[in-house]
């Protein structure tokens, strides 16, 4: 220890508790393996439809939520807090607050994992991106975050290092803003042990969500891991960072603009036209401050680049750092509006996060993890060798998955919009856009397996380094003097350093104030959209012909939530020349007024649905759902055979409506009679499949709630047909 | 460079900081995308939303249409009969039929979920020219797509004559008929 103790102060001795960081270095391991080898499976189902399974459990709608929540919340997740426990203790000079919070922490969040992994294979789900976990998985996360925050700022009121390094403030900012983001997109009215429709609906629903998802990239995936950079990175490369007021200037400001951003996951849609222009500004405005992280983070090597050739720690770090400042630069793009009007709905948006998921929160949690793998088991890494293979065979992989995947997304959205010289679309049929991508998502599947494959040896790499582990670990005793108040004159900066910077040293003293303005930071941020989001009538025009799903409809509109539809299928059409040409006219945000929660999606794997009410016979949608394959010889969406045999299950329409109702959609006599409603509408369309040649039956099957959600989608608008005039007939 | 820098006195854990300025291109891409920002809300020049997305869309819509002009032409019944006898386009009907009406109408025309073809029961007339009109327009009510959007009048011409062209044919497993019979 470098402190010097004036004579006659008292020096605490304490140790660090590093079994906690050792059990949350396993669980990312584990988990980390678990959440990619999904992501496999699903990349495989996109290039082949047969390794759905043929299961309902196992289909790529229910599949995928899982790969994203495991590998966010699971490997991510875990590593950040294995980074946070080691680097904290010491940063502050203290052990944690408290033993049995840290241990609560550790196994609570397992559970939830644990949790997870059962009930998205189970169809449970919230239909939010990132935000699918039940209401009680979402209220056991509260409370283990709480336990997480409450021991943290815990151990900062009981630290011995006065000031607190950068570290720590992203780690206040990352713990404040995700519990704020957690709680306000998932507050959800129950209507069952495992089902709850969002409190909000359509416009605002999608304003929360992204609002959400898009600062859960923020303060999930890039401020916990800033954190850890600030730590690791000078660590590993055992060189000062490269500039304090960089620090100051990129956090504040990162920490301001990131929370106005979300909206740019919402351009062209039925958002406020004010609302999607915020976003894309600041957007723009959070380059700057994203790089100057990268700058920080890289220029902490200047004079050591050649550090770099023989440690793969180093390596792992640099091809983390430039992926953050490339998915950083890439994003700002993304926002601007006319690029994402080629980039939303396509592969594009998915190179994007794998960019920086597999490169940054990837390749840093690599580098830290064989840096602490040797001190936390006291032993020499087992094979640097093998961790340089790690490093070239994971980089590798990245690149084969990013072009491949960046040219599907460019491939398809230029397909979508090509028009021939006679003004038709040159590519009508949906399913011509997503077989020229065939080729693209094998080399996906290669890129993945590569990274994966790392993975793996990586996992075996640490295994073999703790089971060279000491009989018992060596508990070094650490010594330091507890903070006296009032701070000595030590805390004046000596002149000519850190002109103008002295608030912020100040600030740096006082961690309940630091935490206050973060949070208030934050809330501003949010506030200045969310208000006027609520608030505006006129964000949302209402349309008078548009009503209630019935009953059965609201059944069928949960099928299509369980199966995870709304991953493959957006329904909202934007007011492109293109997309009114392919899907019918563009959606109205009056139209989603009682859609708790929205299904407006994100990617379009398959065609856009705002206006397939109609489109069809419900025949069509009977074989469609038998077997797509039977009507569209080569399409990739999973079939649903259980359809046509499930029973539907009418006595939980009951509690439904009434939730729905509670939530202020004008359910009138359905509320009351909501069961009688359903049976007779499921009696009117399996005869009408009957009588059409379809088989006989199937009054009190599935297929035929999920046959009516399909024939009224959009069409509360429409006049005739699918292509929807801006009339209000009934 | 390195001359340059001051270092911070302070250690956290054996960590330390340089005092160094930020970067002045990174302080210039700073205040630049802020001063984008207020330039684009206030639609300055050639930045900023312009009209907006709406107004956009129907300027892009109109002007389409002023290059696209909606101009079926006139349906000449001989001339489609015509083409019901050429062996070429016969082939090329029987192409697009398979690619786009298969589906429904079962790959040898005898009806699935849309009726059968090749019987002289007709929902909707059973003249060639209203046989054009179902398969250009469509009938949307009945799931039946507007085919002269996504094909182009020859292709659609080619469609009608195969479709005519199955006329009496015995496909395997024929659907019921419906509508009325029609006498050619």
């Amino acid at each position: 220890m470098t402190t010097s103790a004036p004579a006659g102060v008292v020096l605490d001795e304490f140790s660090y508790d590093d079994d906690i960081v050792r059990k949350f270095l396993f669980a990312t391991l584990i988990w980390g393996t678990v959440g990619m080898v999904v992501g496999l499976l699903i990349a495989l189902q996109l290039a082949n439809p047969a390794f759905n399974l043929g299961l309902e459990f196992t289909s790529f709608g229910r599949l995928r939520p899982l790969h994203t929540n495991a590998v966010i919340f699971a490997f991510a997740g875990n590593a950040f807090f294995c980074g946070a426990y080691y680097s904290t203790q010491r940063l502050l000079k203290a052990r944690m607050f408290s033993d049995g919070l840290s241990r609560f922490h550790f196994w609570g969040w397992q559970l939830i994992i644990v949790a997870a992994a059962l009930t998205l294979p189970l169809g449970l789900t919230q239909a939010k991106e990132y935000a699918e976990l039940e209401w009680p998985i979402d209220l056991a996360i509260a409370v283990v975050w709480v336990a997480f925050a409450w021991n943290f700022m815990g151990t900062i009121l009981r630290r011995r290092e006065r000031h607190l390094y950068v570290a720590i403030w992203f780690y206040i900012a990352s713990i404040v803003t995700v519990a704020v983001l957690h709680i306000f997109n998932n507050l959800s009215l129950p209507a069952g042990a495992f089902k709850s429709y969002s409190l909000y609906a359509g416009v605002q629903d999608a304003f929360m969500q992204w609002w959400y998802g898009h600062n859960a990239v923020a303060f999930f995936l890039t401020t916990p891991f800033l954190g850890l950079m600030y730590y690791f990175m000078p660590k590993a490369a055992e060189g000062p960072v490269f500039s304090y007021r960089l620090s100051i200037l990129h956090f504040w400001s990162l920490v301001f603009l990131y929370i106005w951003a979300g909206p740019h996951h919402l351009h062209y849609t039925a958002l406020p036209e004010w609302a999607s222009t915020l976003g894309m500004l600041f957007s723009v405005m959070l380059w700057a401050p994203s790089w100057g992280g990268m700058i920080n983070g890289l220029l902490t090597l200047r004079g050591g680049w050649q550090k770099v050739v023989d440690d793969p720690i180093l390596k792992f770090f640099v091809v983390g750092i430039t992926a953050y400042g490339m998915s950083t630069f890439e994003g700002p793009m993304l926002s601007v509006k006319s690029v994402n009007a080629l980039a939303h709905y396509t592969d594009w948006i998915i190179a994007h996060v794998h960019t920086g998921a597999l490169g940054w929160n990837g390749f840093l949690t690599f580098g830290m993890i064989y840096w602490l793998a040797p001190r936390l088991f006291q032993a020499p890494l087992h094979s640097k060798k093998a961790a340089s293979l790690h490093f070239w065979i994971a980089t590798f992989g990245i690149i084969l998955y990013v072009v491949a995947i960046y040219s599907a997304g460019v491939t398809q959205g230029l397909m979508w919009r090509a028009f021939d010289e006679t003004g038709r679309l040159t590519y009508p049929d949906f399913v011509e856009t997503v077989l020229r991508l065939m080729p693209m998502y094998w080399v996906r599947v290669a890129g993945g397996s590569l990274y994966i494959a790392g993975m793996l040896i990586f996992s075996w790499n640490i295994v073999q380094t703790w089971r060279k582990r000491p009989a018992r670990y060596d508990v070094p005793v650490v010594r330091a003097a507890a903070l006296r108040a009032p701070e000595p004159s030590q805390a004046a900066p000596s002149p000519g350093l850190l002109g103008g910077l002295a608030f912020h040293r100040r600030w740096e003293r006082m961690p309940v104030l630091f935490t206050v303005l973060v949070t208030v930071a934050v809330a501003i941020a949010s506030l200045a959209e969310i208000i006027p989001t609520f608030l505006i009538k006129s964000n949302v025009p209402t349309i008078a012909s548009v009503k209630p799903y019935t009953p059965l409809e609201l059944y069928g509109r949960d099928m299509y939530i369980r199966e995870g539809c709304v991953n493959c299928h957006s329904q909202m059409i934007r007011p492109l020349r293109y997309e009114t040409e392919r899907y019918g006219e563009y959606s109205k945000p009056g139209e989603s007024v009682y859609e708790h929660p929205f299904l407006w999606g994100s990617r379009r794997i398959g065609p856009d649905l705002a206006r397939e009410g109609g489109k069809y016979p419900n025949l069509w949608h009977v074989r469609h759902f038998a077997n797509p394959r039977e009507l569209s010889p080569r399409s990739i969406m999973p079939a649903y055979p259980h359809f046509a045999t499930a029973p539907i299950d009418f006595d939980v329409l009951a509690r439904r409506v009434d939730a729905m109702a509670m939530l202020g959609v004008p359910y009138g006599e359905a509320v009351t009679n909501a069961i009688p409603m359903a049976r007779a509408q499921a009696a009117e369309i399996a005869a009408d499949i009957e009588a059409t040649g379809g088989p006989a039956g199937l009054a009190d099957r599935e297929i035929v709630a999920i046959v009516a959600y399909m024939q009224r989608i959009g069409r509360d608008i429409a006049t005739t047909g699918t292509v929807a005039s801006r009339g209000t007939a009934p | 460079m390195s001359d340059q820098d001051r270092l911070i006195e302070h250690e956290y854990d054996g960590i330390q900081e340089f005092d160094n300025p930020m970067p002045r291109w990174w302080v210039t891409t700073f205040w630049g995308t802020i001063i984008f920002s207020g330039l684009y809300l206030l639609n300055v020049g050639p930045i900023g939303a312009g009209a907006g997305r709406i107004a956009q869309y129907e300027a892009d819509m109109a002007a389409w249409r002023e290059a696209h002009p909606t101009d079926q032409g006139t349906v000449d019944s001989e001339a489609l009969l015509a083409l019901a006898g050429d062996h070429e386009v016969l082939e090329e009907g029987k192409e697009i039929f398979a690619r786009n009406c298969a589906a429904c109408h079962g790959p040898d025309g005898g009806g699935v979920i849309g009726p059968n073809l090749t019987d002289n029961a007709w929902i909707h007339g059973g003249t060639i020219a209203e046989i054009h009109a179902v398969v250009s327009e469509g009938v949307l009510a009945k799931g039946m797509p507007a085919w002269g959007r996504q094909l182009t009048p020859a292709q659609v011409n080619a469609a009608v004559a195969y479709v005519w062209s199955l006329q009496g044919t015995t496909p395997a497993n024929p659907k019921a008929a419906e509508g009325a019979v029609v006498a050619q």
